[in-house]
């Protein structure tokens, strides 16, 4: 809940559930933050990159003479000096085995395919916006010179992009080994029950849909400052990502060194969106460069050049099919997800985390998919904010709401038949994914009563008076939650009072500063403003795995949680000498060690002095009071919840408005709710963008991006969206210790569906059956004019 | 962005000096000309910043003709009560142009010489039939606009004020604006007048350059009310078509935004 009194309450009450203001948030809003691009070192050279003009072509020679003669150029490095210098390709990981999740493995046979992704193109370039050469100089401007005098032979190749043509036959191949441009060719679920269920099925609705692709668009573009010590022989990098412990690991491969013999820093970061998830080809070109020139070297992704090498997302050709029986009962669902991987496959996350959950929170007693992986001349895409599910939720709700549609059937009904009940659970869905627990009736039955679903056919020809045409929708959701395992938290608590924290887990603006400082005010009654988090300088962070997944407090506060407990045992051995009682006897509660049975206190702060100053305490318990916990947590968790939303279009040109966005989400426990509100907005409003508005565009014929600057790409903005009603439930998560799910994905998950479920409903009287997303006005006009057309035949656009 | 010198003239005679050099460009607001600065699409050897000529900049009314100077930000023409009182409608454009950082940079003057396909004044300009001064002469908007990103000013030459007739003249006008969902530039706009000669519909976006409507306006000279517009179409061959949208919607989006801009010169409703 929202409720004002909610900010009225005790300001000192920073504990686990308040809705804190973020404590950071005055450093960012006053342009006190620092993000890369605000590090400068002396004597620093620019960077810019030459980048492919053609989707696909092969390199000949490369003339740099002409830019190394211009005063101020100090370097252009290609792929010769790339490979005379021995660099890796970034070390992409496609596939991260859980054992918790099903595998995707590929039939005896074929050959799964892996290719290398140089930091700049060698021998081929694969799309448009390819790192092709690395100018340095002695400002950006000179850097930009000299990519312009770069001469590059190119021998252009035939190009595919778009998503079932790259899995064509025939199509251009990008690679030289397979036969075709599939990557992984993989089955999950129960093939034989499946025929056999969809054998018996009295109804079977059908959906082929293309997923858009999209781009996360950080607000902070990307940016790195790189140098090279000669006396130490390290390279240190300053890069905003979701890790800095994982960009270091990487970048070591990439430059083929220890791993400590980088450094990676990073502080305020604008975005992550897991568009800022893995390492760059830059950042390890950029490194390389410093070592190569001897000075700092600096790159800042410009707008435009981030549409074009910032990885993208979604992009997924689907057929699906939902069996059921005359009463409505699903019986089985069987279909086929083809991701388009980009160039090369970097993370088939997006593929396997979609057709894990496929039968999303319904009981579907069996179900069998493909899981198809293709390479086309784009961008490479990765996982994006809630990775593979909502395209999933998407699909399964619009297969629902074609089964109403088709069969008759109520669609409240029909979810109300076939959502899972409570005491049905851990349920293990036709996938072997285990829901561990929540109440999904009652995340529903509240979406619908707050949106008042009762009181719609009220609204709706209220809206037809007026000449429009109003729509309503829904769409449940669950998310699987899982991403890099292992996190460590090391806590120490300092003779004055403050509290350090040192964790794998940077901020991209999530407010962590603010919400992982209540947990610690939790468990120490320590103000937030004496917590520090030191999370950005993997010379002090030395494992974690960074922020994605919805992993940062949900694993985050496991070890946290783990490295408190120790130091509040450690503290009551050391309370027990200063009161001179037996430990078994101290208590901790509110900050202070008491001896029970005295009226003896001793405050955490005092005993953090003690362990310092005490000559003879035990070797375990001398020196600073400090913890850690490292914990490699596979488990995933399950977030869900149910969104119900009312569009109105303008049939004169199929302009819509969305006139309410009601949100449950249930997050298992909310550190904080004001925070994790805000969660949910950006979440949905990212979701939203998609469904109605985003949409990287590839030319078909030539490959070229034509969405490659805010011109182009329609990102969703305030005025276009309602103020929401967002609420949650807290039914807590069985298999985290304090109950906690994730809740920054949530929003997203569900937001597709919806939104096209609501579009659709709106359209319902001219017999539309979908709209393709985006949803664009010209669509829905188009969808109407063909349904007027045909009227006996539904329509979809 | 490529070097260049940086000029300030403060009379129009010595702006005409400097942009004599065909390697010069004149610098109104620079909301287009700046960007495609730091894109490196373009490469001049100075610009000639026209912002400290006093003479180019502000809003009179003479008799039944609106001078708006050509340096006089879209906000300024937004705000104006002579312009509020004379074209409503035109302040009303110029109140949807861009955001406020566009509106209190960005210039009629540079608007219009820029001729942008998808901007907003060039619809009020051809609609109202107003004059383009230049420092040399004066020129017909018919005559003006010739394609994209072409007009018929010649090397050097600066326009120094655009005059609209109103009045009596003008009886009625209204703009709608369809925004492109990411630009939000006009998709289609369209500026429709009702004059003492009959109405004029002049439709920007939709086009390489801004027209005139004249089935519209046909069917308006009949009836002045949105539904004459029942019924009217508008050809999609030649029209523009992207990835935001087609031609035949473009097409069928001129003639809806059309009525709006009809409804909003009877006083029914705004802008879009």
């Amino acid at each position: 809940m929202n409720a004002p009194a909610e900010h009225h309450r005790n300001p000192r009450n920073e504990r686990i559930g308040q809705p804190v203001r973020r404590k950071e948030d005055l450093r960012l809003i006053t342009g006190k933050g620092r993000f890369s691009d605000d590090v400068n070192w002396p004597n620093q050279a620019y960077a810019v990159f030459l980048r492919s003009p053609h989707a696909h072509a092969r390199i000949g020679a490369i003339d740099t003479r002409a830019a190394l003669a211009i005063p101020g150029v100090l370097a252009v490095l290609t792929c010769k000096e790339l490979l005379a210098d021995g660099l890796k390709p970034v070390p992409h990981v496609p596939d991260a085995a859980n054992p918790h999740e099903p595998n995707l493995v590929s039939p005896p046979g074929f050959k799964e395919m892996i290719a290398p992704h140089h930091v700049l193109a060698v021998d081929n370039v694969r799309y448009v916006g390819e790192a092709v050469a690395i100018v340095i100089a002695n400002s950006v401007n000179l850097a930009k010179d000299g990519a312009e005098a770069v001469e590059v032979d190119y021998e252009v190749l035939p190009s595919v992009s778009a998503t079932p043509a790259a899995a064509q036959p025939g199509a251009p191949k990008l690679w030289d080994s397979p036969d075709s441009n599939i990557s992984i060719d993989a089955e999950v679920g129960d093939k034989a029950a499946t025929e056999a269920a969809f054998a018996r099925a009295k109804h079977i609705a059908k959906f082929e849909t293309q997923v858009n692709r999209v781009t996360g668009v950080p607000m902070e573009p990307r940016a790195a400052v790189a140098q090279y010590d000669t006396a130490t022989r390290r390279y240190t990098l300053h890069a905003g990502s979701g890790g800095a412990v994982r960009l270091k690991q990487d970048l070591a491969k990439i430059l083929d060194v220890p791993a400590n013999d980088v450094r990676v820093l990073m502080d305020d970061i604008g975005g992550n969106f897991g568009t800022r998830g893995m390492i760059y080809p830059e950042f390890g070109a950029v490194t390389w460069a410093a070592r190569r020139v001897g000075r700092p070297v600096k790159w800042t992704c410009e707008r435009s050049e981030a549409f074009l090498s910032d990885y993208q997302a979604r992009d997924l050709f689907c057929t699906a099919e939902l069996a059921l029986d005359a009463e409505g009962n699903f019986l089985a669902m069987r279909g086929s997800n083809l991701s388009n991987v980009g160039s090369v496959p970097s993370n088939y996350g997006q593929l396997k985390k979609g057709v894990e959950i496929m039968t999303s929170l319904y009981r579907v007693p069996c179900a069998h998919f493909r899981a198809r992986g293709v390479v086309s001349n784009t961008m490479l895409t990765r996982p994006y904010r809630s990775s593979g599910r909502p395209e999933v939720m998407y699909i399964m709700e619009r297969l629902i709401d074609i089964a109403a549609f088709d069969f008759g059937f109520d669609r409240q009904a029909l979810r109300r038949r076939n959502l899972l009940q409570s005491h049905e659970l851990p349920y293990t869905n036709a996938f072997g994914m285990v829901y561990d627990s929540g109440d999904y009736h009652d995340a529903m039955e509240k979406a619908f009563a707050l949106g008042n679903w009762a009181g719609f056919p009220a609204r709706r020809a209220e809206a037809k008076a007026r000449g429009k045409l109003r729509g309503i929708g829904t769409a449940n959701y669950v998310d699987t939650a899982t991403g890099v395992p292992r996190e460590r938290a090391e806590i120490t608590v300092h003779d004055d009072g403050r509290v350090d924290v040192v964790l794998g887990i940077v901020s991209n603006g999530q407010g962590h500063e603010t919400s992982f400082a209540q947990l610690i005010n939790e468990w120490f009654d320590v103000p937030i403003e004496k917590v520090r988090l030191i999370v950005g300088d993997t010379d002090i962070v030395q494992v974690g795995g960074g922020t994605h997944s919805g992993r940062g407090l949900r694993l985050g506060s496991i070890v946290m949680f783990n490295a408190s407990n120790q130091i509040i045992e450690k503290g009551k051995r050391i309370a027990a000498r200063l009161m001179e009682c037996d430990p078994s006897v101290v208590r901790f509660f509110r900050g202070r060690f008491s001896a029970q049975g005295t009226d003896q206190t001793r405050t955490l702060t005092e005993v953090a002095a003690a362990a310092q100053r005490l000559p003879d305490l035990p070797e375990d318990l001398r020196g600073p009071l400090t913890a850690f916990s490292d914990e490699t947590i596979h488990i995933p968790s399950f977030p869900y919840g149910c969104h119900v939303v009312e569009v109105e279009i303008d049939p004169a040109l199929g302009t819509l408005e969305i006139v309410k966005y009601t949100a449950i989400d249930d997050v298992g426990l909310a550190v904080n709710p004001m925070i994790v509100h805000g969660q949910v907005h950006g979440a949905i409003a990212q979701g939203v963008g998609q469904a109605l508005w985003e949409n990287v565009h590839y030319d078909a014929a030539s490959g070229q991006l034509l969405s490659g600057s805010f011109m182009d790409y329609a990102m969703p903005r305030a005025d276009q969206l309602p103020s929401f009603t967002a609420e949650f439930t807290e039914i807590p998560c069985t298999t985290h210790p304090l109950g906690i799910r994730p809740g920054g994905e949530g929003g997203t998950t569900p937001a597709l569906g919806v939104m096209i479920n609501a579009v659709v409903d709106a359209l319902s009287e001219f017999g539309v059956k979908h709209v393709e997303m985006p949803a664009t006005p010209e669509r829905i006009w188009r969808a109407i004019r063909e349904a007027k057309n045909s009227p006996k035949r539904p329509a979809t656009a | 962005m490529f070097d260049f010198t940086y000029h300030r003239p403060a009379t129009l005679a010595n702006a005409s000096t400097q942009l004599a050099n065909a390697e010069h460009k004149p610098l109104a607001g620079g909301m287009s000309l700046i960007p495609s600065l730091k894109f490196r699409l373009n490469r001049h050897a100075a610009l000639v910043d026209l912002g400290a000529i006093a003479e180019l900049r502000g809003i009179r009314r003479e008799g039944d003709t609106l001078v708006v100077g050509a340096t006089t930000p879209h906000a300024e023409v937004a705000g104006s009560t002579l312009v509020r009182q004379a074209l409503p409608a035109l302040s009303v454009l110029a109140e949807g142009i861009g955001d406020p950082l566009v509106r209190n940079r960005g210039t009629i003057g540079g608007s219009i010489a820029h001729a942008d396909p998808a901007a907003d004044y060039p619809s009020a300009v051809l609609g109202l039939n107003a004059t383009v001064v230049t420092q040399q002469r004066s020129i017909a908007a018919e005559d003006f606009f010739k394609g994209v990103f072409e007009t018929a000013l010649q090397p050097g030459e600066i326009i120094t004020a655009v005059r609209f007739p109103c009045g009596p003249l003008t009886q009625r006008a209204g703009y709608a604006k369809y925004r492109q969902p990411a630009s939000r530039f006009a998709l289609v706009g369209v500026f429709v007048v009702q004059t003492a000669a009959g109405v004029r519909v002049a439709v920007t976006g939709a086009a390489p350059s801004v027209f005139r409507f004249t089935a519209a306006e046909a069917a308006l000279n009949k009836r002045f009310d949105p539904s004459a517009l029942e019924g009217v179409t508008l050809d999609a061959n030649g029209l523009n078509s992207d990835i935001h949208a087609s031609a035949v919607y473009r097409a069928h989006a001129v003639v809806e935004m059309a009525k709006r801009a009809v409804a909003a010169a009877l006083g029914q409703g705004g802008s879009n």
